[in-house]
């Protein structure tokens, strides 16, 4: 059964697992997931349930809904997908995880934050320039690196300090190949080849990771952002 | 079928010709080539004549490269490139002709043949690693790759949601439910501490990969190098295998 797990300031303050076919998601009380925000509008989405699959609608909101820090209408949602709206986050989660878990304190009353709603919408507008520009997902260089924008247009592309590898990173003690980017059928896979604790995403180490649009990957001193080219 | 794969003759007409005795002997129904057949050795033209002649399938290796004109030697070894420029020198418009039909890749029923790496084949990658093997899986679209290029008989094996094994050469059998990668080893210039000439087979029926090893006569092979005047480094190495 899907879960969606609601997060306001990193702190989740809602579990729903649920067995209908459509939740409603907005600022009102007869919605099912109710966000009390003057960002939210007061119909804002709705998430459709069909077999496993789930797909999350836009409902024309003013402030707009954005699932792995895109601005979408309608989406498919994979496990693990942020979806964002407002100040709130929601993580889709194909499977309940973790049933019952208290409900941190929540007074659900805030004003949404201009300045990161522009941010967001200025992220998305980069991001989806960069993927257009090149047609498909791209890894941007953000430290240390020595590209700005480098094209996943290939099934593997490797991540090391070898001569030969695709994507130079820097680190005395990383390996030649010390990771890879792998297209499979559900998007692109980072797998760790090298030594243990050298690569990570979002500051986690990883052994094999299914990127998602805004994932920040660091190989040993060098940082990657991952930016998917699906939508 | 079955088939004998050769690899990296490196102009070493004494080891080629006493493979291909034994593979006389063992009769295979095609003998197919993974390249390198030129290069550190002094007999490029007869050894390329020979492959011509016997090989149905016939792949490109990095030496043919240069020669093309593919690659640059500007990275190589003074040793390489004195061999390298010794090759060009001595081979023939015909000899540039056999090269040039050469293939990068062949693919035929469950493998797929290359010199180097299934992972850009015109990269030239060695495969010594787990880590370098698992590239090669990735692209790799059949259960079996025979490659040469490190000199050194290996097989990889894929494991699921794992690094490839690596073990030294041995007959197998293939498991159905499984990948590998198989270097067939150096005919003319071993590099596992083993002098004899390296090659295998592969009998598609009844999915059977063997090693074999042939003795040569390889202080004729040296001194016809000496007399070339090749580097010394490129001579001695022959009768250690390294």
């Amino acid at each position: 059964m899907a879960e969606i797990v609601v997060k306001f300031d990193d702190k989740i303050i809602e579990r729903i697992v649920t067995e209908k076919k459509r939740i409603t998601i907005g600022r009102t009380n007869d919605n099912d997931v109710v966000l009390e925000n003057r960002g939210v509008s007061r119909k804002h989405a709705l998430i459709e349930f069909n077999n496993n699959a789930a797909v999350i609608i836009d409902n024309e909101s003013l402030n707009g809904t954005f699932v792995n820090r895109r601005k979408i209408t309608e989406e498919v949602l994979r496990d693990n997908d942020i979806i964002t709206i407002g100040k709130y986050q929601l993580i889709y989660h194909n499977e309940s995880t973790q049933p019952n878990e208290d409900a941190s304190n929540f007074d659900g009353t805030m004003v949404l934050n201009t300045k990161a709603q522009k941010q967001l919408l200025e992220n998305d507008r980069v991001e989806r320039e960069i993927v257009e520009r090149y047609g498909g997902s791209v890894l941007t260089g953000e430290e240390n690196t020595n590209f700005s924008e480098f094209r996943l247009d290939r099934d593997v592309v490797t991540i090391g300090k070898a001569k030969f590898v695709h994507v130079r990173a820097k680190g005395f003690f990383i390996s030649g190949i010390q990771a890879k980017i792998v297209k499979e059928d559900d998007g692109h896979y980072l797998i760790n080849l090298g030594k243990k604790g050298k690569t990570k995403v979002n500051g986690e180490d990883v052994e094999r990771h299914l990127l998602k649009n805004g994932d920040i990957i660091t190989v040993g001193k060098s940082t990657f952002k991952y930016v998917e080219g699906r939508h | 079928m079955k088939i004998a794969l050769i690899s990296d003759i490196h102009a070493n007409l004494e080891a080629l010709v006493s493979v291909v005795k034994q593979i006389e002997k063992l009769h295979v129904d095609e003998i197919y080539c993974l390249g390198d057949v030129i290069g550190y050795g002094c007999e490029p033209s007869a050894c390329l004549d020979i492959v011509n002649k016997i090989a149905s399938v016939k792949l490109l290796g990095n030496h043919e490269a240069v020669v093309l004109g593919m690659i640059s030697t500007k990275s190589y070894t003074e040793t390489a490139r004195i061999s390298s420029d010794w090759t060009k020198d001595k081979l023939s418009e015909k000899d540039i002709e056999i090269i040039s039909s050469f293939q990068m890749t062949h693919t035929a029923e469950d493998m797929f043949l290359v010199h180097a790496s299934p992972f850009e084949p015109d990269k030239w990658h060695y495969i010594l690693t787990p880590a370098e093997a698992s590239l090669s899986f990735d692209v790799l679209r059949k259960p079996l790759c025979f490659h040469g290029h490190t000199h050194v008989p290996v097989i990889f094996s894929e494991v699921p949601g794992d690094l490839p094994h690596k073990k030294t050469a041995h007959n197998f059998d293939p498991d159905e439910e499984s990948r590998y990668l198989v270097n067939v080893g150096a005919v003319g210039q071993p590099r596992d501490n083993d002098p004899r000439a390296c090659f295998a087979t592969y009998d598609t029926e009844f999915k059977e990969v063997c090693f074999y090893r042939s003795e040569y006569d390889i202080s004729t092979a040296q001194a016809k190098m000496t007399e070339a005047e090749l580097p010394d480094l490129l001579i001695e190495r022959l009768a250690v295998g390294r």
